[in-house]
């Protein structure tokens, strides 16, 4: 008997909280829920296929070298580091990425005491301009919690916003 | 016009929590929490003694030789993880189905509810707290909510339409369309079911911490996990961040604003245990 073949169904990969994923396999759709004040980056190259995703949760690693080392999708120095070093591994060229941002919520807080979504987005911001890259579409902000998604055979992104069912086609 | 009391008194189908679990709670009242003390609470109630059987020996609690009888077990988990093991099964059953007046779908009060309670835990123990009491009053901070979802529903086009043209927090939404909030009510329940006092007061003030009184640092425990577990992505529902900065919740809390990305971190260690938490029910 042939072993079962699983083909034509999208292969749905979870990226979790604090981690990044890289893939050019088309059927896969990379995909992190819920993302909080945390920034989820897609970049996409479009010629070779190649996609990436990246939950990070805290702006700035120098707060904890080590657990930068262990987990370096945990901020976005490191994460946005990392990310770009695996797809350009796959072939991606910095050059044709389409990048998308999503997330960097907050609570209502005029102090900016407990700003970590503004830090993230601020981070995120520093690091394309160091690359000398530039975000294609962003939504950010607000107090709602995100889930985005990125199809690598389209590069299609798709967003849902907590507390609304419809999931809505970013680009 | 409808009263708090009225409300939670019409909630003939909410499920009761367990009596032994509110008995359990007080010990958490006395200086040094007794394993014996825990058993003899439980061990009447063969249905839970079953489910702590079985979770002691799964694989997240377990070790290399089963424990076979209650007392065993207790020994093993030691007060604080039976204490939070049990109180985790009585809130399971209330906190896992769906609020769709907040567009909460099923399981993720729960989920939030638990990441909020490890991260608490992990935050008390730095601060040299009880971490079981923590682990409560960030466990049940949004119970409230069970019970004001039934009226919110009639209404979530408007609480909808509300947050989005005042950008306000959902506590002020729901005083302006209910004449209370989410935060009184759960109070109101853990009264009613007599908690003590301090849990009472924790969950009734986790928006306003300052407003807690002699147990203002309890309270702002509630609200710091709530607050990080949502910052972490386990809020829940519709504008889910949509609540105030209470700065108090760290002076009362003995912490300084540049330690949350530090305990965001060690949560996210703590909460390696979430999918065992999580799996937790009876």
């Amino acid at each position: 008997m042939p072993p079962p073949i699983l083909t034509g169904f999208p292969h749905r990969v979870v990226v979790g909280l604090a981690e990044l994923a890289v893939s050019n396999n088309p059927s896969s759709i990379l995909t992190t829920y819920a993302l909080g004040s945390c920034i989820g980056v897609t970049i996409y190259d479009p010629v070779v296929r190649v996609g990436g995703l990246l939950h990070a949760m805290l702006p700035d690693s120098t707060i904890d070298n080590a657990k930068a080392q262990a987990h370096p999708g945990m901020f976005v120095d490191t994460g946005m580091a990392a990310l770009l070093r695996a797809a350009c591994q796959m072939r991606a060229d910095k050059r044709r990425l389409r990048i998308y941002l999503a997330g960097g919520a907050r609570i209502m807080d005029d102090q900016k005491l407990f700003n970590i979504g503004s830090r993230n987005l601020a981070a995120f911001a520093e690091c394309l301009r160091q690359e000398n890259l530039h975000v294609n579409a962003e939504q950010v902000g607000g107090q709602v919690n995100r889930t985005i998604g990125l199809s690598i055979e389209t590069g299609r992104i798709t967003l849902k916003v907590s507390g609304q069912t419809q999931e809505a086609v970013l680009c | 016009m409808l009263t708090i009391d009225a409300l939670i008194r019409n909630m003939d189908s909410l499920p009761p929590f367990p009596r032994n679990l509110v008995a359990l709670t007080q010990l958490l009242d006395q200086p040094d929490g007794d394993v014996d003390q825990v058993v003899a609470l439980i061990q009447y109630d063969p249905a839970l003694t079953a489910i702590v059987l079985r979770l002691c020996n799964s694989a997240y609690f377990g070790t290399a030789s089963p424990a076979s009888d209650l007392h065993e077990a207790t020994t093993r988990l030691g007060f604080n993880g039976i204490f939070q093991l049990v109180v985790s099964l009585g809130a399971s059953a209330l906190l896992r189905p769906a609020q769709k007046g907040y567009g909460i779908e099923a399981g993720e009060l729960w989920r939030h509810s638990v990441t909020a309670a490890l991260i608490g835990k992990c935050i008390a123990q730095e601060r040299n707290d009880n971490p079981s009491l923590v682990f409560t009053a960030c466990l049940l901070h949004d119970i409230g909510k069970i019970v004001l979802s039934r009226s919110l529903e009639a209404q979530y086009d408007q609480v909808l339409a509300e947050t989005k043209r005042c950008q306000s927090p959902m506590v002020v939404v729901e005083q302006s369309l209910l004449g209370f909030d989410h935060a009184e009510v759960g109070g109101r329940l853990l009264e009613r079911w007599q908690f003590p006092p301090r849990l009472v007061e924790a969950v009734r003030c986790h928006h306003d911490p300052g407003a807690g009184g002699e147990h203002a640092r309890l309270a702002a425990y509630a609200y710091l996990g709530n607050m990080l577990a949502c910052f972490m992505g386990f809020g829940c529902g519709h504008q889910a961040l949509a609540f105030k900065c209470r700065t108090e919740a760290l002076e009362l809390t003995g912490t300084i604003a540049e330690d949350i990305p530090r305990y965001m971190t060690n949560a996210f260690y703590a909460l390696g245990d979430l999918q065992a938490w999580l799996e937790i029910h009876s």
